[in-house]
């Protein structure tokens, strides 16, 4: 029998559509059929200056939108030939808000993967923890959900008073939340029951899927971008990749946990080297002057109309940049023709990737498993779909 | 060193691996596509194994005018530590496919995460992966015409291209990407004139009431009066 799940199905975590050949309850196939999201942001992108086609890169992965605007202006930055150059300053702030989207991110993954197996009231616990870095989130970008705060060449603007002894707070807070999230769960036998040996991934499949992130960490290849290709300073700080080897979805939650506690490290030590400084790189024709100094100098004028009326310039070349996402290695190809467009903009989505090594690990399951599946796997529509 | 198979880049537009030296730590090689199945395979036997991404960039004034780029990551298939996996090298080859025959050979079977990545790069640039087991659209609906991400697609898309509308959503005349009828308009203007000889007699009598005249402008003078 051919049962289509989705793609309004409240377990799908998005417009997910899967062709189930089902024997009983069991799968015998499993054909995931995507595209319902599709919204042509790469072709948008070539559209648009290469400021404004943060905007919309900044929506595809919309549960940790902080992770694109990175990867693409770390991208640009590298056209640019202005890597080392970005204050240390607005480095530090990168790595602070790139691990705060990760456990902002993890959070919605646990509350709603929580959901899809019955356990209710930790959607509850997560999404206070992930309101209060949202807090944080909109009190430095001015949004909660897409601030737009890292920017080519630095970030939007310096943190406002108060900022941080909010993160503080934040820090404080935030261990005790984990022992509940751990307390509710990691010892649970219905979770264990419904998770343990579920949806298992040796690691020779996990490398041929392409799986990266935690879903490959779970079967035990330790890659994690942040310790292979360092960048925005990763290897300054101290701090451990999680693993497992099992590869269920009892691992790849395991791991996450673990992650999200190893993003509080980071982000502890981050705040500490926090010292005063500039934000954003001193060049006007990349970034441009403060508002305050239009009125002063002729030159900052015109650089500013400039910048904004007709956008950077950008050398030609290409160039692959990769950052450790939530979900995995998100990877941007940006090639550049010299334009002060983006020539070409294509996505490595460590989400799409997931999801297609579905195909390999549902059959041979019960179609309350599958469900356990994709949640272990978190994937995210705007990412998948772009 | 370019080698032998190192295929002839032609036309105005760029070839970005030739405008500039690489400024990053992957090894970049160019291929023609009669060798890149060849060339892939010795790869993975390498220890290429993960397929990191594979997409498309479309040079429409080039010769040849697609580049088809496969981003490969040497990793080790077994449980490793981060020493283990260390700064693994990366490793990006990019095809030239010329417009007049726009086929590859599939790589679905060296790598399974290809079978997605090639039906993308088949839906929105339009390079059919000869041997791929189930080449069909995967963003686009199956009925679409046209690939979206070359670069003389539209940004909006061809009107006429257009799916038609269910007649529940044709409520309006505005359908997205077809001219308007007039019809609106006309019905904005007749509005537009009732209401004008509607409200004509009581304007006049307010006009007559007021000292300013329609279309008077105040002069500077004029301003400084209280």
């Amino acid at each position: 029998m051919v049962l289509s799940m989705g793609p309004q199905h409240p377990s799908t975590h998005g417009v997910l559509q899967i062709m189930l050949e089902i024997e009983g309850e069991s799968v015998t196939k499993a054909e995931p059929e995507i595209g319902y999201l599709h919204t042509g942001i790469e072709k948008s992108a070539e559209n648009l200056f290469w400021t404004q086609a943060q905007t919309v890169i900044e929506r595809m992965d919309y549960l940790a939108p902080e992770c694109n605007s990175l990867c693409y202006a770390l991208a640009v930055e590298k056209l640019l030939g202005i890597s080392d150059r970005i204050p240390d300053r607005a480095q530090q702030l990168r790595v602070i808000i790139a691990e705060l989207t990760r456990i902002a991110s993890h959070c919605v993954w646990l509350g709603t993967h929580g959901i899809d197996l019955g356990a209710l009231s930790i959607f509850f616990y997560c999404f206070d923890l992930r309101e209060n870095i949202l807090d944080v989130q909109e009190a430095a970008g001015g949004a909660r959900m897409h601030p737009n705060y890292v920017r080519i060449g630095g970030l939007q603007a310096d943190l406002p008073d108060g900022h941080v002894e909010r993160l503080d707070a934040l820090v404080k807070k935030f261990p005790g939340r984990m022992r509940e999230l751990r307390a509710i769960l990691q010892k649970n036998p219905i979770w264990q029951d419904r998770t343990i040996d579920v949806g298992a991934v040796p690691p020779e499949q996990a490398v041929s899927w392409g799986l990266t992130g935690p879903a490959l960490r779970a079967s035990g290849v330790a890659y994690d971008v942040r310790k292979a290709f360092p960048y925005s300073g990763y290897d300054n700080y101290d701090f451990d990749v999680p693993t497992r080897t099992e590869g269920d979805a009892y691992a790849r939650f395991v791991v996450r946990l673990d992650e999200m506690e190893q993003s509080m490290r980071i982000v502890e030590q981050a705040r500490k080297s926090l010292k005063p400084g500039p934000v954003m790189i001193d060049d006007p024709k990349i970034a441009p002057p403060p508002k305050e100094t239009i009125v002063l100098s002729m030159e900052a004028l015109i650089h500013h109309f400039k910048v904004v009326s007709e956008g950077i310039r950008v050398p030609p070349g290409d160039v692959y940049q990769a950052i450790e996402s939530p979900r995995g290695e998100l990877g941007y190809y940006v090639v550049s023709d010299g334009n002060n467009k983006p020539y070409r903009v294509r996505t490595r989505p460590p989400s799409l990737y997931n999801l297609q090594a579905l195909k390999g690990i549902a059959p041979g399951n019960l179609i309350a498993d599958l469900v356990v599946m994709i949640g272990s796997l978190d994937p995210v529509f705007g990412e998948v779909d772009r | 060193m370019p080698s032998p198979q190192t295929p002839p880049i032609a036309g105005s537009a760029i070839d970005p691996t030739a405008v500039r030296s690489p400024i990053e730590d992957a090894a970049i090689e160019r291929i023609a596509p009669d060798h890149v199945r060849a060339r892939l395979e010795a790869l993975k036997s390498e220890g290429y194994a993960m397929l990191l991404d594979l997409g498309a960039v479309d040079y429409p004034e080039r010769i040849p005018r697609f580049d088809v780029v496969y981003h490969l990551l040497k990793m080790p298939t077994a449980v490793s530590t981060i020493g283990d996996v260390g700064t693994p090298q990366r490793y990006r080859l990019l095809c030239g496919v010329p417009a007049d025959n726009t086929t590859l050979p599939t790589v679905t079977d060296l790598w399974r995460n290809a079978d997605w990545a090639e039906r993308e790069v088949f839906d929105l640039f339009g390079i059919v992966f000869e041997g791929h087991p189930d080449l069909r659209r995967i963003q686009m609906p199956t009925h679409w015409e046209g690939y979206p991400l070359r670069k003389d697609y539209p940004l909006r898309g061809p009107a006429q291209e257009r799916s038609p509308r269910p007649q529940f959503a044709n409520k309006s005349n505005l359908v997205a990407g077809t001219p308007p009828t007039g019809r609106t308009a006309e019905a904005l203007q007749q509005q537009v004139t009732l209401r004008k000889r509607a409200t004509s007699t009581s304007e006049q009598s307010r006009l007559s009431q007021s000292e300013c005249k329609p279309g008077q402008m105040l002069g500077p003078e004029d301003r400084s009066k209280p």
